[in-house]
């Protein structure tokens, strides 16, 4: 038995999968074998250290094993050998990719390889024309520079985003202590903590970080903190007994990092730095890959699609070019024009910037954002598993229901009470208020009295502090109370007795007598008791009503509540006049035959806004899961409450009891609900595991390990669901980070699972998930539309090209325009449409499937390039052919002339009416019709950004003004325009030139046009649902 | 203390599958196996067969008799609706070209800044602005005379007198009227330009290497170029030594434009018009060396001097002769 513990344990930290794996690994790739034999030496490694059996050995065999003493501690020569051999006590940080490897990845990923290749034909031709003495080569240079400036300015604000990211390592090694003191050479000694070895006697007192894991050979009053391994935020004691077979709850072990809160130690060091419990956790998260987040893989989906057209189309019209006896090095340049225009340079900053301002959105409303692209994820979430204790909960013991003169009675539970509501009149209740009051020990603490009760500090244990508010809520001044009902005499609580017991004198100065009053676990309060108060009334305890009681406490106790009894006794004045001497050692005093007044169960009770954000992510289509570490009963009774299981719903067990049949009689498909025990997931296959998540929808995990989150996380990943996670302890963190989004605390959460997540909760409030969830779809939703809004106008970048090279017109538009439209005017609007409002109420749809529902799909992509974009390309084009006919050149004189338009000799080139025009007055001449181009464009731009507000409503019922932002987008992107055409107008480098102001309005036909249409195709699509139309022009 | 009750009730929970906690564990050694090859096929490392056959599947799937993923009846759809919207959109285009062009005057284009004030180009122009022979190697500079005869065959006197009236010199020639009455062109007869005229020397002096270089000024409809006063032009080295360029002879009348020849009206009205021209005679140029000549036009309203356009007003063309 003890074997098999161990072996789970190390099962459970490092998860059965991984250890199998590499061995079956090893054995089945033989190619891979070196790497493999690492993996499975490490792994083994691990597995070895994981059989501790230190808490079993007795003092004498600990100093035998670590060759120590405990009376003289290591020799310094002997530390330093094993210092030597082990490495310090410190937790070894991951490799850290180097900066400039980040960085250049960021200059290297996405567009920006496309771009380099521009900016390198660039170059290249800029190399040859230079060569052959060509006046127009610089151009090419500048192109080049400019081009490698895109891709390096995009490339930093990448990088600085990203930058942004915290490393999950950074907290760990902050939690290092830095001072420990130890015995060496028979003495102590003050030494930096990452010097200790295996076999140090080390010091620890209340205060003090754990330095190391350490076996306890002498305690006094000791109490340690785990929470920051195990989440448990009470304190637990310490001593030198073997309690337990696990290593990670015996009492005779402290692990490295956790806090000691009161009392002193020594113990010997057992494991150092990596070997530590903490340490192995803290390699396993990091060795946990990050999943991609699902926008990242629409974005990179869409990045693919966007090079396959630029480099398809290029390499199309290359050949075209080539064939059509171009010269090589204009097709070159043709292709450079190619990729410019194809490729939205600004989008991925636009998406970004849209990121974080969503990101800061949602940290206006507590949720804070540490992984930009997580704003999303949480969209797309369909499985969250969540804590419970601190997240549904309150993370406070509350009182919640009363049992006295054979009643239940129910408690406000709720965050702000000020008052109880139940029935406060039967006298019962003024003696159990009575020993309530006067049998706690908690205290407020000073100079709290403007707080409101719920939210004072109390010096005392988690039931003794809500005894104290309750009591505090319903008679005032509890202080004043005691103060009156003098305490003469106490006896603590303690884990043999399981009672605590004082006496007071009473504040009835008529009456002498002094009142024993005792609480404990309510079995052993009722064994004392010989009569029990029903209605202020002694009556004796007979089997019926002890019956009675039995059935209070099982109910109480099956709605997973912590129940306590209440008992008192008025000690006769005679035998005990008011100067008796109590004396607790002696027990003086009767201590049975006492009167049971009555019950009082405390829960941890759900957040009031809880069950309604359950109920939201239920019609969100989101199954929520809660993952605790809680026993089965209490998770049950807050998963009922939050709504986690419906009230309808059953679990197997249930059935069976209904039913009145075993449990495997039960057809397991009817069960909608499932409770499942941490030790039977322990035992349970990936595929047993598989249908449990499959089959039931109301799941609830009790009992579970840390590291068992991190199996189920697995399970539902591989159901194809993203999964949302909750966590605030450090074992937390391999969770969190294996999930799609892992969400820590952020008031309980320690800092391990704050970096180890995406995002954090500052309310601690499950309710905010909802909002991110809301704030995710929407996000999603206003990207496709970003998108689809940047998409249109490549295409109205990319004809010209198509046409120059064919028809042999003036080149239409330039590269750098292109890059002033695709950094410039656009920038502000494709960012405005973040702003959009819903169109309909995305908390009433299913999460978005990862493999159907692409960010950009197929219908986006046509709709906006060969739909919009075409007309936007007539529109420009009209306005391209009315510059240069109104200067003279009529659209038939314009095809064909490209060569001798672009010749440098040719100076007395002859337009339509007969006039001769230099090449210096073309190629102003040719700007101007950039300028007329661009400006189309945007004007065009504008009716796209209208258009795209909404992808099925009208524009009307969405409000052309509620999105404020769309008009600073419109009106920047005019301004822009404005600037660049008249401001810098006279730039030759830029190939702007002040444009005629009626050519500003050739394309609002075509923009009028283009909202006609789009209105069309909307009412087309609300009309005709799953219509050809509708499947097609849907994006 | 009451968590006590509570795990009671859990360990009915806990019984049944602890049970088949030995049986399980055998299962449980295999199955990672099988946990880790599911995520590996789902994680997309297919093979070039696999991607070829999907690749096949997407062009041609047999079963649902798809080519690129549609039918043949939603291809025939969507590229019905393809060419009635396209076809709309062109019909649009045309539509809109054709208000466009409806506008404007088929005689005089709207706008004329863009390509005044005038330009000027050279004759001979082979292949660049340099004019390089060598006097005693006559197939170095015989294109040169081709091409100068070629141009000036339209201002054979014959022609000229067959097509054109003669004018007044000295004052423009106004044609007011209709702006679509053909306009009567003025005569500029090759006699004009006497030694280069190509009639007395047909080798425009390349042969003794004194080469005539002909200057022509762009055409633009209603210019009137020197406000009255004719332009003129003059020559000079643009770069270099200046002796390099000792003598210059220009035809007709020391090298100006007569007033008679302007304004134009158009190639549709003003359809026999030849451009006036001044014909500059490089008696003295130093030989076997390149001489960066720079000849601009000179009168008001015209612009000579823009670094951006170097045709604008001037030209600049290197000569190079030698023995």
């Amino acid at each position: 038995m003890v074997k098999k513990r161990s072996d789970v344990y190390s099962v459970e930290i490092y998860g059965t999968k991984d250890l199998h794996k590499t061995e079956i690994e090893d054995e089945e790739e033989k190619h891979k074998e070196q790497k493999g034999n690492k993996k499975k030496k490490k792994a083994e490694d691990l597995k070895k250290e994981l059989d501790l059996d230190d808490h079993r050995l007795s003092p004498s065999e600990l100093e035998m094993k670590y060759g120590t003493s405990i009376d003289k501690g290591l020799s310094s020569a002997r530390a330093a050998e094993i210092l030597a051999r082990d490495g310090p006590n410190a937790l070894t940080p991951p490799k850290a990719t180097p900066e400039i490897v980040k960085f250049l990845k960021q200059m290297i990923g996405g567009f920006s390889i496309l771009l380099w290749i521009g900016a390198g034909f660039s170059w290249i031709s800029f190399g040859i024309q230079l060569a052959q003495g060509v006046d127009s080569a610089f151009d090419n240079l500048y192109l080049g520079v400019v081009l490698a400036l895109v891709v390096i300015l995009t490339g930093i604000f990448a990088y600085y985003q990203e930058a942004k990211s915290t490393n999950i390592m950074a907290s760990f090694s902050k939690m290092i202590p830095q001072q420990a003191v130890v015995l060496r050479d028979a003495e102590k000694k003050e030494l930096p903590a990452d010097q200790l070895v295996v076999g140090d006697i080390v010091e620890i007192k209340g205060g003090d970080r754990i330095p190391a894991d350490i076996r306890l050979i002498f305690t006094q009053g000791c109490k340690v903190d785990n929470s920051s391994l195990t989440g448990e935020s009470e304190p637990q004691s310490r001593s030198c007994d073997f309690t337990h077979e696990n290593p990670l709850e015996t009492r005779n072990i402290a692990f490295y990092s956790t806090t000691c809160v009161e009392g002193t130690a020594t113990g010997i060091v057992i494991n150092t730095g990596d070997r530590t419990i903490i340490g192995r956790i803290a390699s396993l998260a990091s060795g946990v890959g990050n999943e991609k987040t699902p926008i990242a893989i629409e974005i990179e989906h869409f990045v693919y699609l966007v090079a396959g057209v630029a480099i398809s189309i290029g390499v199309l019209f290359f050949i075209i070019s080539v064939s059509m006896h171009y010269k090589i090095l204009d097709s070159i340049i043709f292709l450079i024009g190619i990729i410019v225009a194809n490729v939205p340079e600004g989008l991925l900053a636009t998406v970004t910037v849209s990121l974080s301002l969503t990101a800061k959105r949602m940290a206006k409303k507590n949720c804070l954002v540490k992984n930009l692209e997580a704003v999303e994820t949480l969209g797309s979430t369909s499985i969250i598993c969540s804590d419970k204790t601190g997240t549904l909960t309150q993370n406070r013991m509350t009182v919640a229901h009363l049992w006295f003169d054979n009643q239940i009675y129910s408690a406000d539970t709720s965050e702000d009470q000020t008052t109880q509501p139940f029935d406060q009149s039967s006298p019962s209740w003024t003696a159990l208020s009575k020993i309530v009051t006067l049998c706690n020990r908690a205290e407020f603490r000073p100079g709290q009295e403007n707080l409101p009760i719920m939210k004072r500090v109390v010096a005392g244990d988690a039931s003794e502090t809500a005894l104290l508010k309750f009591s505090e809520v319903i008679l005032g001044d509890v202080m004043s109370i005691r103060a009156q009902n003098k305490k003469v005499a106490e006896i603590p609580f303690n884990s043999t007795n399981k009672f605590q017991l004082s006496i007071h004198e009473t504040d009835d100065p008529q009456d002498k007598r002094f009142l024993l009053v005792m609480k404990g676990a309510p079995e052993r309060i009722l064994e004392r008791c010989s009569t029990i108060m029903i209605n202020g009334k002694e009556e004796p305890l007979d089997s019926e009503k002890a019956e009675a009681f039995q059935t209070a406490y099982m109910e109480l106790g099956g709605m997973g509540e912590r129940v306590l009894g209440f008992c008192h006794l008025y000690l006769p004045e005679k035998e005990f006049p008011e100067t008796f001497q109590f004396d607790t050692d002696s027990m003086n005093f009767p201590s049975s035959n006492l009167c049971f007044v009555g019950l009082l169960s405390m829960i941890d009770p759900p957040r009031s806004t809880v069950p309604d954000a359950v109920s939201k992510c239920r019609s969100a289509g989101i199954k929520v899961i809660m993952v605790t570490g809680d026993h089965p009963i209490t998770a049950k009774a807050i998963a009922k409450s939050v709504g986690i299981i419906s009230a309808t719903s059953e679990t197997v067990e249930d059935i069976a009891k209904r039913l009145n049949i075993p449990v495997e009689q039960v057809n397991r498909r009817e069960a909608t609900a499932a409770v499942v025990n941490g030790m039977e997931l322990k035992d349970m296959s990936s595929e047993q595991l598989d249908a449990i998540l499959r089959e039931h929808s109301e799941i609830v995990f009790a009992r579970t390990s840390p590291q068992q989150k991190l199996i189920i996380v697995e399970g539902c990943q591989r159901q194809g669901a993203v999964v949302a996670v909750t966590g605030d302890g450090v074992n937390d963190s391999p969770a969190l980070k294996k999930a799609d989004i892992g969400i820590a605390m952020g008031i309980a959460g320690s800092d391990a699972a704050k970096n180890a997540a995406d995002m954090v909760l500052l309310d601690d409030n499950f309710a905010s998930i909802v909002t991110g969830v809301e704030e995710g779809r929407l996000i999603f939703d206003n990207l496709k539309k970003t998108i689809a809004y940047t998409l249109t106008k490549n295409i109205a970048e990319l004809c010209p090209f198509l046409i120059y090279i064919i028809a042999s017109i003036p080149m239409p538009i330039g590269t750098i325009t292109i890059l002033f439209i695709d950094l410039g005017t656009d920038i502000i609007p494709s960012v405005a449409l973040a702003y959009e409002k819903a169109e309909s109420d995305i908390m009433n749809r299913r999460p978005r499937n990862k493999r159907r529902d692409r960010l950009v799909n197929q219908q986006l992509a046509v709709y906006s390039y060969l739909q919009i974009g075409i007309m936007q390309s007539v529109g420009a084009f009209v306005t391209y052919f009315t510059v240069y006919a109104e200067q003279g050149f009529l659209p038939s004189t314009l095809l064909g002339v490209r060569v001798n338009w672009e010749s440098n000799g040719i100076n007395d080139f002859e337009d339509s009416y007969g006039q001769q025009w230099t090449h210096y007055q073309r190629m102003y001449l040719q700007w101007t019709g950039y300028t007329a181009f661009f400006v189309s464009i945007t004007i065009q731009q504008v009716a796209d950004l209208i258009i795209r507000k909404t992808r099925r409503n009208s524009i009307f019922r969405q409000g052309l003004f509620r999105n404020k932002v769309i008009w600073v987008g419109i009106f920047s992107q005019i301004g822009i325009a404005l600037i660049l055409t008249y401001g810098l107008g006279h730039v030759t480098a830029l190939n702007f030139t002040p444009l005629r102001f009626q050519y500003w309005f050739v394309a609002v036909p075509f923009a009028i046009l283009i909202w006609v249409y789009d209105e069309i195709r909307k009412l087309l699509i609300r009309r005709h649902p799953g219509s050809w139309w509708d499947k097609n022009m849907y994006y | 203390m009451a968590r006590n009750t509570s795990t009671s009730g859990m360990e009915v929970q806990l019984r049944s599958p602890s049970q088949k906690l030995e049986n399980k564990h055998e299962e449980k050694v295999q199955d990672p196996n099988r946990g880790k090859d599911e995520p590996k096929a789902d994680m997309g490392s297919k093979t070039w067969a696999d991607l070829a056959g999907e690749m096949k599947i997407f062009l041609w799937n047999p079963e649902e008799r798809t080519c690129l993923g549609r039918t043949a009846k939603s291809w025939g759809l969507i590229l019905l609706f393809y060419f009635i919207f396209y076809t709309c959109l062109a019909g649009m285009f045309a539509f809109c070209l054709y208000v466009m062009l409806l506008t404007l005057s088929p005689y005089t284009p709207r706008f004329r800044d863009r390509v005044s004030p005038p330009g000027v180009m050279i004759r001979p122009y082979l292949n660049g602005f340099t004019i390089a022979f060598n006097v005693s190697q006559p197939n170095t500079w015989q294109p040169y005379v081709d091409s100068m005869h070629h141009f000036l065959a339209a201002y054979d006197d014959k022609v000229q007198e067959e097509k054109n009236i003669e004018c007044v010199p000295g004052q423009y020639f106004i044609q007011a009227g209709n702006e679509s009455e053909e306009k009567k062109a003025c005569q500029f007869k090759r006699s004009l330009l006497q030694n280069c005229s190509g009639i007395e020397d047909p080798t425009f002096g390349y042969s003794k290497g004194q080469p005539c270089i002909l200057l022509k000024m762009n055409r633009i409809i209603g210019y009137r170029p020197g406000a009255g006063v004719p332009v003129s032009v003059d020559c000079k080295v643009q770069k270099g030594n200046e002796s390099h360029l000792r003598s210059v002879d220009f035809y007709p009348g020391n090298g100006t434009f007569d007033l008679m020849y302007y304004p134009y009206y158009g190639k549709f009205t003003h359809v026999n018009y030849t451009s006036p021209l001044v014909a500059m005679h490089f008696t003295d140029v130093q030989k076997d060396y390149q001489v960066p000549i720079q000849c601009s036009l000179n009168g008001k309203g015209i612009i000579n001097d823009l670094n951006s356009d170097r045709f604008l007003g001037r030209i600049i063309f290197t000569l190079s002769i030698g023995k």
